[in-house]
């Protein structure tokens, strides 16, 4: 609950096309091709992701760390960096805040690291982007949802803001034809209170529809029965439940308990096997989410396929993410070509300036620092998610 | 080649702010007050110091000022109102106080920033002034520790009665305790803001006031040197454990649980002992005494004293 | 009508929980802060179980039942009794088993979250098959009802037990005055043991049935329902076991109207707002015996 509600992100880098127009790039800025000498890049490129694979958000971090070292190990056998190989270093925050901003002053006062991928979590990327930005370490999170995360040009956020895409949302509503939402979401994270608090109500005016109630939970809430009978009371066509990653099997269940048998508008943070532990009750689920490894991205599939085969498993939006980040930075980095941190933050913003193909979708573009991408629309069941729908882009 | 202080900086300020903290909850637990109001004041602090940053443009001493002169109130306040509880009572009463704080924290709408907090307070802040202040805090809370106002604490916290009946006022010392533990909060709280330049209604929870506990009970509760060592400890604690990688937290409430149930008295309590070993065995070694004086006097607990006599003995003072 | 019957589901689990705090504090004086650890990890051990063998409801609840009878039991033997028999006073002993019990609470808290990273971990595999029976407009699940039924049978015969039987007697006079029932002949140490087995055992069982509730419940689970529990204890006034029944329903009530009369995100106010008022105005609860000496 710590932390926001998990989004999903997707590019991937390594398409042929895409590595020519990095070459081109790296031809432009003076061709400094040549491996780890003179001013170019030294044989090792150290980058540190900071990010908790212990506590409360350890299933998002770890997640996270798999598609940075996938991706690492892409870029380095593709000699995108000349002869230079990136080495990963990986520092758990635990979860905590201090420990974050804690080993991220670590790496800034070592002159070999050239950048960093912070924390997935909005409370320590809040606590390490003060930092990052005064004391001028690039640094590229996934997730962290909150204001205060992109606060200047060496903060990168590689995922969107869930309010971004979550309008994708309107298709389904109008192909359902609900009426009216009765609407139930946590105040506990940033995230989920903007899509309750503002998302929504602007849907709502957009698309025609009847919010007949809103109720806000809070982070000691666990049994969520007398909102649901709340809800339910108010007579809505549709329910919808924005609740942090844990909550969700128990609302799922409780919903169904009620008597509720219809589909539920829900976030990403329902994904991830939140929802296993509700069963069959959880089927019906649906939300919008930045990745769903099922998109039909040419560069999306690749990604998912190259996942595969390092983990023998479907990746996580997490990964996703954190895959589209390292492949940000190596752009940026080939570009700068060296590992000065001024100079890798004028390339990124350069880098920032372009679309791109990743994991997460493709023409993938930046807006002030936060990629934005088009979304998938998901719907959960038993077997697995399905996807319903992508979005457009815009 | 990277410096062991600029890397481990982070560090260095969360020992610095944790020790005011957990001052905060020593100096009313030393006097006999069961207080844990010291969190919710770190909380007040921090918010109070954060928007007057970034809200007034206020300097980094204007913020810290204003921060402690209101917790200080704000303690007085509380102090007044729930001064006549006593033990487990009186520690939930302020628990409630710190939660309650974190509630409003998370429902101030703009002021507090909601669930995301605040963030961006940048000040003109050092590390030498955050040293200097927190060298300052500590001087005087030591002071309180030794000749008259030292034995008077103990004999309010130790024997009441007795105390009162020497014409202590243990109404005026009860509420000392609470506006201290108040201005130490606000200025713990007030001060790490500063530093990290962000504050949530996360960072002030439940968590606070275990780990202010958890710093005095392990180093521990009768002295400043106690409070040190426990911030010192919980502070690295983490970092150092860290090398092991995931079963770290197991370790870390290993080494709690440890040292609660064995050390009562506190990781200095068993410095203290030792200390006192090594002067009895090399007193005993020049000049053998009386064997049942020598274990007489080995009996008194150095850190409390004969808090009985030593109050008698000021009876002098009206 | 339907709030109401969710006021008293909820005000259940409060007492299933609340109860076995509140009668090691009112008669052993131990305020057990690893109490919610014991909650997770007996529904947790079940869980475990249920990965690799199908079992249902009367076995889980034993598993949950058992598993919480002998957490308490070892955290009894190996921190609280050690912690008594080294203090110097009483004053330093409550507090260092408040410290004690929070310490060993991170060690099984760890464990857990270790395996489930985390992640909200339930009793799909179980047998067991949540059932809602309907009566006009109000809809109940079998496993609600079971709760409130446990949660009665429990509280009654806790309170009888304490009130009639020879060792009831014998634990409260504990409470007043331990040195005083000692010399009497009353082993402490085995009614301390016992207790604490007891208060285990309905932490063990209430994590089950609130995760078989809820459907699933995460590692920090127990740490939520700590602070609730410390509200209706206060509420009601410690050691009082009319007290513990009335905190825990008024707060179940307290916490359903506010969160369905308002926006909700005041909910968490009103435990720690009620802990504070009760306090100032009633310091021995709603129900405490007028002064008991309980510095």
């Amino acid at each position: 609950m710590i932390w926001n509600a998990r989004r999903a992100g997707r590019r991937k880098i390594a398409g042929a096309a895409l590595t020519a127009g990095v070459l081109l790039s790296m031809t432009a800025c003076g061709g400094s091709h040549a491996p780890a000498s003179g001013k170019g890049l030294p044989a090792e490129i150290k980058l540190v992701s900071v990010n908790p694979t212990t506590g409360v958000v350890a299933f998002a971090g770890a997640s996270a760390n798999k598609g940075y070292q996938l991706a690492v190990k892409e870029i380095n056998d593709s000699g995108l960096l000349g002869g230079s190989k990136i080495k990963l270093e990986l520092k758990d925050t635990k979860s905590e805040p201090q420990t974050a901003a804690s080993a991220l002053t670590s790496a800034i006062s070592d002159r070999d690291v050239a950048a960093v991928f912070g924390s997935v979590s909005s409370t320590e990327a809040v606590a390490m982007s003060p930092l990052a930005q005064k004391q001028g370490m690039p640094i590229v999170y996934t997730q962290a949802g909150s204001h205060g995360v992109v606060v200047g040009d060496y903060t990168y956020r590689a995922t969107p803001l869930m309010s971004s895409y979550y309008p994708i949302i309107s298709k389904f509503i109008k192909e359902q034809g609900y009426k009216s939402v009765g609407l139930m979401y946590t105040s506990v994270t940033p995230t989920l209170q903007e899509i309750g608090e503002k998302t929504y109500p602007q849907l709502a005016e957009n698309l025609g529809f009847k919010i007949t109630k809103s109720i806000a939970t809070s982070a000691t809430t666990q049994d969520f029965a007398a909102p649901i009978s709340q809800l339910l009371a108010s007579k809505p066509d549709v329910v919808a439940a924005l609740e942090v990653g844990a909550s969700n099997p128990t609302v799922m269940t409780q919903l169904r308990q009620a008597g509720y048998e219809g589909k539920v508008l829900g976030n990403s943070g329902a994904s991830a096997g939140n929802l296993k532990p509700a069963g069959k009750a959880a089927d019906g689920m649906v939300w919008p989410a930045d990745f769903n490894f099922q998109q039909s991205a040419a560069s999306s599939q690749k990604f998912v396929a190259a996942y595969r085969a390092a983990y023998s498993e479907d990746p996580l939006n997490y990964a996703a993410e954190a895959y589209d980040a390292a492949h940000f930075l190596a752009r940026s980095i080939a570009a700068a070509g060296s590992i000065d941190r001024v100079a890798i933050k004028d390339a990124m913003k350069k880098e920032a300036a372009k679309s791109f193909d990743g994991a997460l979708g493709k023409d993938l573009k930046w807006v002030d620092g936060t990629l934005q991408v088009p979304g998938v629309m998901v719907e959960y069941s038993t077997e697995g998610e399905k996807l319903l729908y992508e979005g457009t882009g815009q | 080649m990277m410096s062991f202080y600029d890397s481990h900086l982070v560090l260095f300020q969360a020992t610095f702010t944790g020790l005011i903290l957990a001052l905060s909850i020593q100096v009313p637990l030393r006097m006999g007050v069961f207080s844990f109001a010291g969190a919710g004041s770190y909380g007040i602090g921090a918010y109070l110091a954060a928007i007057l940053v970034i809200k007034q443009d206020a300097s980094a001493f204007v913020a810290i000022g204003a921060a402690m002169l209101a917790t200080a109130v704000i303690g007085l306040l509380l102090g007044l109102l729930i001064f006549k509880l006593n033990g487990l009572y009186l520690a939930m009463a302020t628990v409630a106080f710190d939660l309650i704080i974190g509630v409003i924290a998370i429902n101030g709408g703009k002021t507090t920033g909601g669930s995301t907090g605040l963030y961006g307070v940048i000040t003109d802040f050092t590390m030498s002034q955050l040293f200097t202040i927190t060298l300052i805090a500590l001087v005087l809370v030591a002071l309180s520790e030794v000749g008259r106002t030292g034995r008077r604490v103990d004999a309010v916290r130790d024997d009441p009665e007795l105390a009162s009946s020497m014409g202590i006022s243990l109404r005026r010392y009860r509420l000392t305790a609470f506006v201290v533990s108040g201005a130490l909060g606000g200025l713990a709280g007030s001060m790490n803001v500063l530093v990290r330049s962000a504050i949530g209604p996360l960072d002030i929870g439940f968590g606070l006031i275990v780990l202010g506990l958890t710093m005095i009970v392990v180093g521990g509760s009768r002295s400043w040197k106690g409070a040190v060592i426990g911030a010192v400890i919980f502070t690295w604690l983490p970092d150092v454990l860290t090398a092991i990688g995931a079963w770290q937290e197991l370790v870390y409430g290993i080494v709690v649980a440890l040292a609660a149930v064995f050390l009562p008295r506190g990781i200095y309590g068993v410095l203290v002992d030792l200390n006192k070993g090594l002067q009895r065995r090399s007193r005993e070694r020049h000049d053998p005494p009386p064997a049942a004086a020598e274990e007489a006097a080995g009996d008194v607990d150095p850190t409390t004293g004969d808090v009985r006599e030593l109050a008698l003995n000021e009876e002098a003072v009206p | 009508m339907q709030d109401l019957l969710s006021v008293v589901t909820l005000g259940s689990i409060y007492l299933l929980f609340a109860l076995g705090m509140s009668l090691t504090w009112g008669t052993i004086d131990i305020l057990n802060f690893g109490h919610g650890a014991i909650f997770m990890f007996s529904s947790f051990t079940a869980y475990l179980v249920l990965q690799q063998t199908e079992l249902g409801l009367p076995l889980i609840m034993l598993i949950g039942l058992i598993v919480g009878a002998l957490m308490s039991l070892l955290i009894q033997v190996l921190a609280f009794e050690q912690i008594i028999k080294r203090a110097k006073d009483k004053r330093a002993a409550e507090m260092q088993i408040l410290i004690g019990g929070i310490g060993v609470a991170i060690i099984p808290l760890a464990i857990a979250q270790h395996y489930t990273k985390s992640n909200p971990f339930g009793f799909s595999k179980s047998t067991f098959k949540v059932n809602t029976w309907t009566m006009g407009d109000l809809r109940i699940t079998n496993i609600a009802a079971l709760s409130i039924v446990v949660a009665v049978v429990l509280w009654v015969s806790a309170a009888v037990w304490l009130r009639r039987s020879r060792q009831g007697l014998a634990l409260r006079s504990i409470g007043v005055d331990a040195e005083t029932a000692a010399l009497m002949g009353i082993d402490r140490r085995k009614m301390a043991l016992a207790t604490m087995a007891v208060a285990g055992g309905m932490a063990g069982l209430s994590g089950v049935l609130f995760t078989f509730g809820l459907g699933a419940i995460t590692p920090e689970s127990g740490d939520t329902l700590l602070v609730k529990a410390f509200a209706c204890i206060i509420l009601g006034g410690v050691g009082s076991m009319r007290g513990v029944a009335f905190g825990a329903f008024f707060l179940a009530a307290a916490e359903t109207v506010v969160l369905t009369q308002t926006s909700g995100s005041w909910v968490e106010a009103v435990s720690f707002g009620l802990i504070f008022l009760v306090l100032l105005v009633r310091p021995s609860g709603v129900f405490g015996r007028a002064e008991v000496r309980r510095t």
